[in-house]
């Protein structure tokens, strides 16, 4: 074992990114819960053409469904990719390289927003 | 039903090879489990090793798998198992040093760790004062108090099993039993500890220890509320300082 | 040792329930890694975008669209009774919320494949 991590001693920063990352993950959960059921709806349940070409680019022109969608692209990749670093910090893989999985992971999403927001920006 | 044969399985565990031994057990009617390996240790084989003390649910010596799931053996009645085919096994997420005897040192260290007793600023035991404590302030934390240590807990918990710094679900219950309780000075110095990587954080409400907890303790249910106390605290330190 | 997440024998509903969300989790992570990349068709046109739906919007992808609806659903809900018990709100109906979440699930799983399959089926 660490003994660094048995002396209690931990970086301030990693104790509120833990608290920061679990209340964003649950707020994130909630945004989810809603805007993903509004994005299902949208493309599923309104019309039998909301898929086709013409009005996917009109909603990704629309500025409330720009924002709608920026939204969600930001809530989403956030949550699933502080899901996937809760999972592996809760192995003793994560354990021993807990810098490198928080790095590596909030890394994704950022470039998991900003590939997303591209999309959001061509259009 | 009054009297029934049943087999005991029992994984064995010699320090090398893994192996499991079978025992017919004439099980009487409010025989328990306990009693069931004591019969095999005195009439079948004397080498089965188990630990048991005070043979009535208090000691949390006993706590081993029966049937897969993590009980005390002496409050465990064979018949009451509805089934002629025992299976038992030692806790998991422990490592086992014989049979049903399990390595305990790792768990009660982790439990030492945040500090399970009563802190206060000023001890003078010169001139002891009485704490009073209403009936009401009590029950904040009553229920978490009543932990025997058994690791029936530890031992279903998925987040023991893969990360094996994780305090706990014993260890955080004990935690937040002392943070609940209003006699208790050492607040700050509880929540640096469970606030950490391998505190509550790891927890995901699984809440399995919860539902094998022979006392009703509960840890589930003192992780969330721990939990919710380490997200405050921390926000506050890091907005306040 | 992290695949005792998955070991459900023995476990209660609680255990098998964390051990759906976890997996679910998973899943979706990994198909919003396919979904922007699908979204990428946008920018590549019309001809790639419509290429792409008219494989993906078919009967053949019907199935693992319905799965997909379920894993969406059950982590949706589930973790809206996660968030719920980690603010440490009714707690002590945890039981009935679990059952009454499973129920929640199934319902809005079968209207969605109803929605989905209508959809994909022209029906």
């Amino acid at each position: 074992m660490d003994a660094k991590r048995d002396a209690g001693v931990e970086l301030h920063t990693k104790k509120v990114l833990e608290s920061a990352g679990w209340i964003f993950q649950l707020i994130s959960g909630l945004i989810l819960a809603l805007l993903v059921t509004f994005h299902f709806f949208e493309t599923h349940l309104v019309s039998h053409s909301a898929m086709d070409y013409e009005n996917v680019v009109a909603r990704l022109t629309d500025i409330p469904h720009k924002v709608m969608y920026a939204v969600l692209l930001l809530s989403v990749s956030f949550h699933a990719f502080n899901g996937l670093r809760a999972i592996l910090l809760d192995t003793n893989f994560g354990a021993e390289n807990t810098r490198s999985v928080n790095i590596i992971l909030f890394f994704a999403v950022f470039v998991a927003f900003a590939y997303g927001l591209l999309l959001l920006i061509e259009f | 039903m009054e009297e029934m044969e049943v087999i005991f399985r029992i994984k064995r565990f010699d320090g090398e090879r893994e192996y499991w031994s079978n025992f017919v057990i004439p099980a009487k009617k409010g025989m328990t489990v306990l009693e069931g390996l004591f019969y095999v240790k005195e009439n079948y084989d004397s080498s089965l090793a188990f630990r048991a003390s005070c043979r009535m649910g208090i000691c949390g010596s006993c706590a081993i798998k029966i049937n897969g799931k993590p009980k005390l053996a002496c409050e465990t009645q064979i018949l009451h198992l509805n089934s002629n085919k025992i299976k038992v096994e030692p806790l998991d997420n422990f490592k086992v040093i014989k049979d049903l005897i399990t390595e305990f040192e790792g768990f009660f260290v982790k439990h030492s760790r945040v500090k399970p007793y009563l802190i206060r600023k000023e001890d003078n035991y010169a001139e002891p004062v009485e704490l009073i404590q209403k009936p009401s302030q009590l029950s904040k934390y009553y229920d978490y108090s009543l932990c025997i240590k058994c690791g029936a807990c530890y031992s279903v918990c998925p987040a023991s099993s893969s990360r094996d710094d994780y305090l706990g679900p014993a260890a955080m219950a004990s935690a937040y039993r002392f943070i609940a309780d209003s006699r208790d000075e050492g607040y700050k110095e509880r929540m640096e500890i469970v606030c950490g990587d391998c505190g509550v954080w790891r927890c995901h409400f699984a809440g399995e220890c919860s539902e094998v907890c022979p006392k009703g303790v509960e840890p589930a249910k003192a992780i969330q509320k721990l939990r919710f106390k380490s997200a405050l605290y921390m926000l506050r330190k890091l907005f306040m300082g | 040792m992290w695949l005792k997440w998955f070991d459900f024998r023995k476990k209660s509903l609680f255990h098998i329930s964390y051990s759906l969300h976890r997996l679910t989790g998973v899943v979706l992570a990994v198909y919003l890694v396919m979904h922007l990349s699908y979204l990428t068709s946008l920018r590549l046109g019309r001809g790639v975008y419509e290429y792409f739906i008219s494989t993906t919007l078919t009967p053949a992808f019907l199935g693992f669209d319905i799965l997909l609806v379920l894993a969406g659903v059950y982590h949706g809900v589930n973790g809206i009774r996660l968030i719920l018990h980690e603010f440490g709100i009714a707690y002590e109906l945890r039981r009935p919320i679990l059952y009454l979440c499973y129920v929640v699930v199934l319902v809005v799983w079968l209207y969605a494949s109803y929605v989905l399959y209508s959809y994909v089926m022209g029906v």
